[in-house]
This record gives C-alpha cells, sequence and structure tokens, in this order.
C-alpha cells in the first residue's frame, strides 16, 4: 500500500452508473488485484475531509493504468467525479482483500449489481483468456448497466433490469440459478439486498443435499461488500460489518468476504448514500 | 501530444523534508518559474497550477508564515521513500517539549487515541518513530464489540463518529502489541478507558512493565458509550479515577478533558490537584447528523463525537482557559492538519499537540506538522520550539 499522486488521463459517463476516470497510478497499478480498492482524498484541503473508496474497474499493469467508476454523491464524491484530464488524485492503495480465482476453475460465473460492476469488469478481463467467464450483470435501467463493447469479447454476458428496459426484468439472482450448474466458481459485488440474497440462496443451498444444483459454487462464493469508511488504514473501525468471525473491518479483513462468512441476519450495515 | 508526467513529480517523489527545505531555498520566484512554465507546456496547467500543484483559484495565502507553512503542506507527493535522518527538516532544530510532567518527547507532535490504531496500522505508510508519542485506541478492561452502524459521518470540515470503544480488551492489546511497539521504536502513551474507578485502575495494570508504555492518558470523556462522560463532566468523579489511577503507576498521567462537561475549568483543576501529570484538551464535541431521506438520525447510536477542523476554535479557546487555570502542561488536540494549526495550540499555552482526524485525509499530516514546526523555528530563529509555548496568553499569566 502506497500514497501516490495518480493522474487522470481520460473521463468519460457511462450511463447514469456514474464517471469513469482513467488514471495514470503505475506504482498502485503494480501491486492492485481484483476486489481491492483504493481511496481517494476529495481535494487538497480538509473540507470535505474524508477520503472516498473506489473498487478497481481496470487494473492495467503494463500501461500503469487504473480506472474508476465514481458516483457524483455528495461534495466528495462530486469534486473526484469532476476531475478532468490532467488533474491531479491523491491516491491511497491499493487496500483491502482480493478475490482469489482457483487454478482448476473453468468457468468462472461473475454477478454483478450497478457499481458492484467494478471489480467483477477488472476479473473478466483478467480471467477470459484463462477460462470460460460469464457476467450477470443488472441496474435498475438500462442506463446503469455497463456497456458490453467494453467487455472483453470472450465474456458471456447475461443482463436484469428492475423496469425491464433491458434484458430479463428482474434481479441478477433471478437470472442467476440456470448458471449455477455450468459454473466452477462464482465470485459477487453488489448492493447489500443483492448479497443477502445470494446469502439466502447459498443457505438454501447449504440445507440441500449434495444434489443440489451449483451447491458446492454457492458454499465457496465470494462477495464484496461496501461500508461507510473513515481511515480505510485499518485503525478507526468505522466500517466494521458482522461476520461469522465477530466483527471484520471492510477495508482490511474485506473488502472480498466468503459468502457464508457474512451475517446477513445483522441486517444491512449501509444504505444512505453519504460517502457512496 | 501524450501526456507525459510532470518532471518535478517524478524526480522528487515524496521525500518531505527535502522538499520543505527546497520550498525554503525556493521562496525567490525565479527558479521555480522557469520550471512552472516548462510544466505547464507540458500538460496544460496554469503556472500556477503547475508550481502549487493545486488547482489555481486565484486566492492567495495572507501572511508570508501561511505562505510557507502552506507550501509545506502542499509537498505532499506520491511514493513514500525513505530519508536519511540527517536530511529531515526536524534534524538539529530542538523540537523537544514536556508533554506532561516527567514526559520529556523528542517533539510536540502526538497521534490521537482512535485514529492511530496501535501504531502498527499507520507504520506500513509513515516512519512512525519520528514521532514524538503515539496514543493508542481507548482501551477498556473487557473487549467490547462497539456501536451499531453507522459509526461515521462527514460534516462540514470534520466528521461524526460513534465507534463505541471497539476493542480486544487490556490484557489482548498489552499481550498483541508490546513487542510491535518496541520495534516501532516510538513512545507509546496507553488511552485507558472504563465505566468504574476499577476498570481504569485494571487496565493500567495490564500494560505495567512494557517498556514502550511512558504514559497513561485517561479517557474520562467519550461520549459514544453509557456512562462515558459521567467522570469527565464531574469534577469529583474525575478527581477520583485520576486519584487512583496515580497510585496504581508511577508512570505520568494524563487525562483527556470534554468539551462537553459543564465547566471544564472545574474538572482541570479538579485532575491537577489529584495529581495529574498533563491534560488532553480535547475530546470530540458532541455533535448529530439527520439523513433526511430517512427521517432519522445518521449515526447508529443518534449522536456522535465530532472531530476535525471544525472543532479547532473551540478546542484552542478550551486550551487558553485551562492553561491559565493550571501549572501541569496540556497536550492541545482538535482539527490539528498543519504546523500553523500546531502552532495555534502551542501559543495557547499547550505544550503539545495530537493530530487526528487530519490523518484520514493525509496521513503524512503528522509528519507534516513536526516538519513545518522545525521550519518555524529555523525561520524564526527561536533556541527552541518551547519559545512559543503560551506567548499568546495575557501577559500577567504568561508561561516561562
Amino acid at each position: 500500500m502506497i500514497l501516490e499522486m495518480g493522474r487522470v488521463l481520460a473521463r468519460s459517463e457511462i450511463g447514469d452508473l456514474g464517471i469513469v476516470l482513467n488514471i495514470a497510478a503505475p506504482n498502485i497499478a503494480a501491486q492492485a488485484r481484483p476486489g481491492q480498492f483504493v481511496h481517494v482524498r476529495p481535494g487538497v484541503r480538509f473540507d470535505p475531509l474524508l477520503r472516498r473508496p473506489y473498487s478497481f474497474n481496470r487494473i492495467d499493469r503494463q500501461a500503469g493504468e487504473i480506472e474508476l467508476i465514481v458516483k457524483p454523491f455528495g461534495q466528495g464524491g462530486d469534486w473526484i467525479a469532476s476531475r478532468r484530464s490532467g488533474d491531479d488524485l491523491d491516491l491511497l492503495g491499493p487496500l483491502g482483500s482480493a478475490f482469489v480465482i482457483r487454478r482448476a476453475t473453468q468457468n468462472l460465473l461473475l454477478v454483478a449489481g450497478g457499481t458492484g460492476i467494478a471489480p467483477m469488469r477488472v476479473l473478466a478481463e483478467h480471467e477470459s483468456a484463462r477460462r470460460n467467464v460469464t457476467l450477470v450483470m443488472g441496474g435498475r435501467s438500462i442506463q446503469y448497466l455497463w456497456p458490453s463493447r467494453l467487455l472483453p469479447p470472450t465474456v458471456e454476458y447475461v443482463t436484469t433490469t428492475d423496469d425491464g428496459s433491458f434484458g430479463i426484468k428482474g434481479r441478477v439472482t433471478d437470472a442467476l440459478r440456470p448458471l449455477l450448474a455450468w459454473a466452477d466458481q462464482l465470485c459477487a459485488c453488489g448492493p447489500w439486498p443483492m448479497l443477502a440474497a445470494l446469502g439466502r440462496m447459498r443457505d438454501e443451498a447449504a440445507r440441500a443435499s449434495a444434489v443440489f444444483p451449483g451447491r458446492q459454487v454457492l458454499l465457496d462464493a465470494e462477495i464484496a461488500v461496501e461500508q461507510h469508511m473513515g481511515c480505510a488504514m485499518g485503525v478507526c473501525r468505522a466500517c466494521v460489518v458482522v461476520t461469522e468471525n465477530g466483527n471484520a473491518r471492510v477495508c482490511r479483513e474485506g473488502p472480498v468476504f466468503g459468502l457464508g462468512e457474512m451475517r446477513f441476519s445483522e441486517g444491512e450495515p449501509a444504505t444512505v448514500g453519504l460517502s457512496a | 501530444m501524450p501526456w507525459r508526467r510532470p518532471r518535478k513529480k517524478v524526480d522528487r517523489p515524496v521525500n518531505v523534508s527535502r522538499a520543505i527545505e527546497e520550498t525554503l531555498e525556493e521562496l525567490s520566484a525565479d527558479e521555480d518559474e522557469d520550471d512552472s512554465v516548462e510544466l505547464a507546456g507540458v500538460d496544460g496547467a496554469s503556472i500556477v497550477e503547475a508550481a502549487t500543484g493545486e488547482a489555481d483559484t486565484g486566492g492567495r495565502m495572507p501572511s508570508p508564515l501561511a505562505e510557507q507553512l502552506s507550501r509545506v503542506e502542499l509537498s505532499d507527493t506520491a511514493v513514500i521513500t525513505p530519508v536519511r535522518s540527517a536530511e529531515r527538516t526536524e534534524h538539529g532544530v530542538d523540537l523537544a517539549v514536556d508533554a506532561a510532567r516527567s514526559l520529556r518527547l523528542k517533539n510536540p507532535v502526538l497521534t490521537a487515541s482512535g485514529t492511530f490504531g496501535q501504531g502498527v496500522e499507520y507504520a506500513e505508510l509513515i516512519d512512525v518513530s519520528r514521532l514524538g508519542a503515539i496514543v493508542n485506541k481507548g482501551t477498556t478492561v473487557l473487549a467490547r464489540p462497539g456501536n451499531a452502524q453507522y459509526r461515521i459521518a462527514e460534516t462540514p470540515s470534520g466528521i461524526l463518529n460513534s465507534i463505541g470503544l471497539e476493542n480486544p480488551g487490556a490484557a489482548g492489546v498489552a499481550k498483541k502489541y508490546a513487542k510491535a511497539w518496541a520495534q516501532l521504536g516510538v513512545p507509546v502513551i496507553v488511552n485507558v478507558a472504563g465505566y468504574s474507578v476499577d476498570d481504569y485502575v485494571r487496565v493500567v495494570s495490564e500494560f505495567a512493565g512494557i517498556a514502550s508504555v511512558v504514559a497513561y492518558e485517561l479517557n474520562i470523556s467519550c461520549p459514544n458509550v453509557k456512562g462515558g462522560m459521567l467522570f469527565g463532566c464531574d469534577p469529583g468523579l474525575a478527581a477520583d479515577v485520576t486519584r487512583a489511577v496515580k497510585q496504581e503507576t508511577d508512570l505520568p498521567v494524563i487525562v483527556k478533558l470534554t468539551p462537553n462537561a459543564p465547566d471544564v475549568v472545574a474538572v482541570a483543576r479538579a485532575v491537577e490537584e489529584a495529581g495529574a501529570d498533563g491534560l488532553t484538551a480535547i475530546n470530540t464535541v458532541l455533535g448529530m447528523r439527520i439523513d433526511t431521506t430517512k427521517r432519522r438520525p445518521v449515526l447508529g447510536t443518534g449522536s456522535g463525537g465530532l472531530s476535525g477542523p471544525a472543532i479547532r476554535p473551540i478546542a484552542v479557546h478550551i486550551t487558553y482557559q485551562v492553561a491559565q487555570a493550571v501549572s501541569i502542561p496540556i497536550i492541545g488536540a482538535g482539527g490539528v492538519t498543519n504546523a500553523e494549526d500546531a502552532l495555534e495550540f502551542l501559543m495557547a499555552g499547550a505544550s503539545a499537540v495530537q493530530v487526528g482526524t487530519a490523518t484520514f485525509a493525509d496521513p503524512l499530516a503528522p509528519l507534516k506538522v513536526i516538519e513545518g514546526l522545525a521550519a518555524y523555528v529555523k525561520i524564526h530563529g527561536l533556541s527552541s520550539i518551547r519559545d512559543v509555548i503560551g506567548v499568546a496568553l495575557p501577559t500577567s499569566q504568561q508561561a516561562e
């Protein structure tokens, strides 16, 4: 983990999903892994004060570049989202735990809700040359979906929208079941209700017999979670979530957890878009 | 033209202390300007933007000191590289202070409890041994899971927190970190919290014999746990806790004051009389944010503790008041982000400062305060930083 002054190379709007910033940050890019995040300072002074955590949406080691999806929420998110090509960004990262794709995995199933696409896209890019990758992505409407032209051509994708404006009308979990039997490994990132729905599917699989399609895939699934964050260095304990092993810091033990580790029964830890 | 990284930033990754010396040398603008024109050509930034690395707002800093110190602050960049100690700005500058009775530190910059963990976390990023001391996360006798989410909310120039003293308990902390603290090479002040006089004494006893622990800071003012502020608001109870802990340990005992007490000065006087060796002014200020969509407070506990630059004037004022009422050293805390902020506290009568919330935004902030204070001593030809302690106090009361 390092402090690095990144330089914005390009900025683009992806529908209503957010602003995508392409940033030159060779030192962070060299260390970053899918699922990890970078803590971005929203300005050079102390108002707004807190850095904002963003999961990597692309990691290009060779070019020394990273990409982030930034929602212009709140004063800090607004400032970061309004950066233009040539602007500096004070970055702290890479931080947190990463997704680990097992060597034996042939069929990788990725599940993304909203801006949860970020780490899933990194996985899609890194893994599509090595194995079969299917991405299930969902959003409120077509405006909240990641454009398929910005996915590797070998990645299969299934889309769902809440309003039916594109793909299957419904949630990603509705589109997921037929793919479970196909998959060897499942990784997911998205809003808490989506992850909680996955958790319920896992509970169902855990109770079912070994012939339940995709049972093992659900049992071993990994998820990346979001939480209001303070320091991102593991000291302030603002970002804890309740897991089977007690409180865990999203910034250190997370953001990637085993789906089975998360105590969804404790309720949703994050809903307001204060730091989103 | 393809984008190229400006030379200035690549050639001089952090190396903060060198950057400050350069800043001081380069106050004559000529050399800077040459550089800037070149940079401006490279990436289309305005000259001011290229020179400062900051958006050109057209605003100027008012005083030459503010200008110098703000440039110190702006020296932050890129990757941290180790700097030989002789190259550091603070090298050879007398920054030593008595942060409490019998607690001489090599410089007056500490980290505030709850914002620096156990010191080991930020050691991955900065050279913690350069700090005067660190204050660890508030420690209770038994492990505490902390409060319900949300635990943090942003406010203008500050944050509200309601962590609830989540910690693994005194025995756990002592066992886990005694070795690590020795390796960090920085004095550790243990922040002690509790619900009864006995609690405080028991926590202190767990840390007996750990060489890195140089003092205790009694958190009699946590706003986020039930009864946490009881001791801090009542001069009599605050004195009882202080007296009991003083009997338990020979190390200096510092009492952290709460601004939420009806009469902070009375509490300060009472704990001084009870044997406190120092005071920290101040803990967080009670505050609240409402989520207007959900129509309820943002924090899980409703209210929380406000910290950051938003509370600095309150903290400086209390420091100023308490400094005139007691003769033990005061550690100023509340919104210190740079050397100029620290100087406000020192001039108001504090002997040292704690940097807390600022570290979340800028992990280099505590080190920049040290460098900025060293630069101030040099620029003003002072014999030591101690020369400024209390200089803003009314003359009749002025500290030595």
